[in-house]
């Protein structure tokens, strides 16, 4: 069976700079990846790239059988609504829209709205009764869980969480990993950037990038 | 519960609407602003011709009827022609003064006698100046108004006396007035019909009929027509200076008022646009999320293009709503009047106003182009 995510030469540059290349790893469908390296090695780039929010310069991007750098803007867009499930560090969620709404949001653009899914959504994430809820109205932690529930609603190929307890303290962090985790064990595909060797370590493998080379595939140390 | 999408949409728009309510009253304000004042202009502009041709028809005749100029026999028509053209037509007719004119002396000097009919002369001229007082009856044989030039040739004031001769009939006046009209009538006397009549020994003649007819330009243009279908022998012209003036009168104000509409909705767009350049600064990061997650392009703009043309039907119709108030001020200020509301007004304000929005929408239709990574990025 093929590998989920091939990635073969990549090579992303903005002007002259080059953000990432000579990058190449395989990932298989089931796997928990840490992407690690220090600011400025490429590790939010390659994210972008993989969730289709980005065109690589040169090189292959395979996700799910899908070349990347051959899709259309259109394409992409229903690439993105399809198979990636997006987590970000600032949460990023729409702010007059309730968190079910936020959840809402998702299937919308995906195919047709569920009000009763996006709930069982974020009752899974402890939110039950954070339904009508503003963004504004929850703490960071709440926050975060409305947006794995999001990433969750449309059963993505792939999800990707950049720096998802960057902003949260330890209590929050603690949940969001423990959402990550279960969510790893029941088969999800995860694609954690991270600064923290903490969360490396709870991954399967490790990419480590430096300067926007892959500076190695490593093994967590348990 | 499955919603179908177009659910959805009415539930993000109606979010979107009151997290925006701050900008988007603003704009409402500019749009109902602008759409009130162009809906005035538009009540105005329809009713100003109506108006208008109104007042032109106390500015004197319009339409004359006359024997063709050829012949001195010919040149007189005979007077029954009043019935045949205040008969089938009298509802456009504003006023029908026929007129004989008769070549008189008073004393030694001669001067013309204008015999007409005083109350329809003084409907038809309600501008002339009278000093003294008007003739107001069209029987009254005993007075006369005179023409100021002609008053002062002769040393005539209201109440003087006056002797007229015409071959070897004469004839005796009270003045009534002495009118200043500005023309040839100020060196005329005017007696009734059946005086010029008697003097000159015309019984049931005149030279000519002046009418003064209401309508557009084009509307007396037809009436003249059909006039000179039923007056078989006799010329019937519109008075074409006067036509052309109120034709050139009316072309002006609709040319203006056009104008006028024209810019007042190029400022409204100006101020939706401020309005819209501010929103879709604080929607950007919000349009490079919902692309991120997958959001059609054309499905987020659908968002708000229904958000801009919902203003301008709110705002279209405060704006008609306000701008016929604002007509009927206008039109008792300028006309003495107020100006009758239309509603076919209304769905052009309508129309206008949300080309106006959406327009004004430009920056949020840019957000289209946003890329997503660069807004997560916070760039």
């Amino acid at each position: 069976m093929a590998p989920l995510v091939q990635v073969e030469n990549l090579e992303k540059r903005f002007d002259a700079i080059r953000a990432l290349y000579h990058v190449s790893f395989e990932i298989e469908a089931g796997e928990w990846i840490a992407i690690m390296g220090p600011s400025g090695s490429g590790k939010t780039t390659l994210i972008n790239i993989l969730g289709g929010l980005d065109h690589p310069t040169s090189g292959r991007v395979v996700v799910d059988d899908m070349e990347i750098g051959q899709l259309s803007e259109r394409e992409l867009t229903r690439y993105r609504s399809d198979k990636i499930g997006f987590v970000f560090q600032q949460f990023h969620l729409v702010p007059y829209l309730t968190a079910l709404e936020n959840v809402m949001l998702a299937q919308y653009f995906h195919s047709i709205t569920d009000e009763s899914e996006a709930a069982e959504a974020l009752r899974r994430v402890g939110l039950e009764d954070r339904l009508e809820h503003l963004p504004a109205q929850l703490s960071g932690g709440e926050q975060q869980r409305v947006a794995i529930a999001r990433a969750l609603i449309n059963h993505p190929k792939l999800i990707l969480a950049d720096e998802p307890t960057g902003n949260l303290d330890e209590d929050n962090e603690a949940t969001i990993l423990n959402l990550l985790h279960e969510l790893h064990s029941a088969g999800h595909t995860i694609l954690v950037v991270t600064h923290s060797q903490a969360i490396g370590n709870l991954a399967d493998r490790r990419i480590e990038l430096e300067h926007g080379r892959l500076a190695r595939i490593s093994l967590p140390v348990r | 519960m499955t919603l179908r999408s177009r659910s959805m949409f009415w539930r993000i728009f109606r979010q979107l609407l009151r997290a925006s309510r701050g900008r988007l009253t603003v704009a409402l304000i500019a749009l109902s602003s602008g759409a009130a004042v162009s809906s005035a202009l538009l009540n105005i502009n329809l009713d100003a011709e109506q108006k208008l041709t109104h007042e032109f028809r106390t500015l004197g005749a319009n339409v004359v009827v006359a024997p063709p100029s050829s012949g001195s026999d010919a040149a007189l028509a005979d007077a029954a022609i009043m019935d045949r053209i205040v008969g089938p037509s009298a509802t456009q007719i504003v006023a029908a003064a026929p007129y004989l004119y008769v070549a008189a002396n008073a004393g030694t000097q001669p001067v013309i006698l204008a015999g007409t009919w005083f109350d329809q002369v003084a409907k038809m001229n309600s501008w002339w100046n009278v000093d003294g007082s008007w003739v107001t009856s069209r029987d009254d044989r005993s007075h006369c108004l005179v023409g100021q030039a002609a008053a002062r040739q002769f040393g005539l004031a209201p109440g003087s006396q006056i002797d007229l001769r015409a071959g070897e009939r004469n004839v005796s006046l009270t003045v009534s007035g002495i009118i200043t009209a500005g023309g040839a009538e100020d060196s005329q006397i005017f007696t009734s019909l059946d005086v010029a009549q008697n003097l000159a020994g015309l019984p049931g003649r005149v030279s000519l009929v002046q009418l003064s007819v209401s309508g557009t330009p084009s509307e007396i243009e037809a009436f003249t027509g059909h006039l000179a279908g039923t007056l078989p022998g006799l010329e019937v012209r519109p008075v074409r200076q006067l036509a052309a003036a109120e034709g050139s009168i009316l072309a002006r104000i609709s040319g203006l008022i056009f104008w006028t509409i024209m810019l007042i909705l190029v400022l409204t767009t100006l101020g939706v646009l401020a309005s819209m350049a501010a929103l879709a600064m604080e929607r950007s990061r919000d349009v490079g999320l919902m692309k991120a997650l997958g959001g059609p392009v054309e499905r987020i703009m659908h968002l708000f293009l229904a958000e801009a043309a919902a203003l301008g039907i709110v705002g279209g119709t405060i704006g008609f709503t306000i701008g016929v108030m604002l007509a009927r001020w206008i039109g008792g200020r300028v006309f003495g009047v107020a100006i009758s509301p239309r509603l076919a007004v209304f769905p052009v304000t309508i129309a206008l106003a949300v080309a106006v929005a959406l327009t004004g929408a430009l920056p949020l239709r840019l957000l289209g182009r946003v890329r997503p990574a660069e807004i997560l990025r916070g760039e």
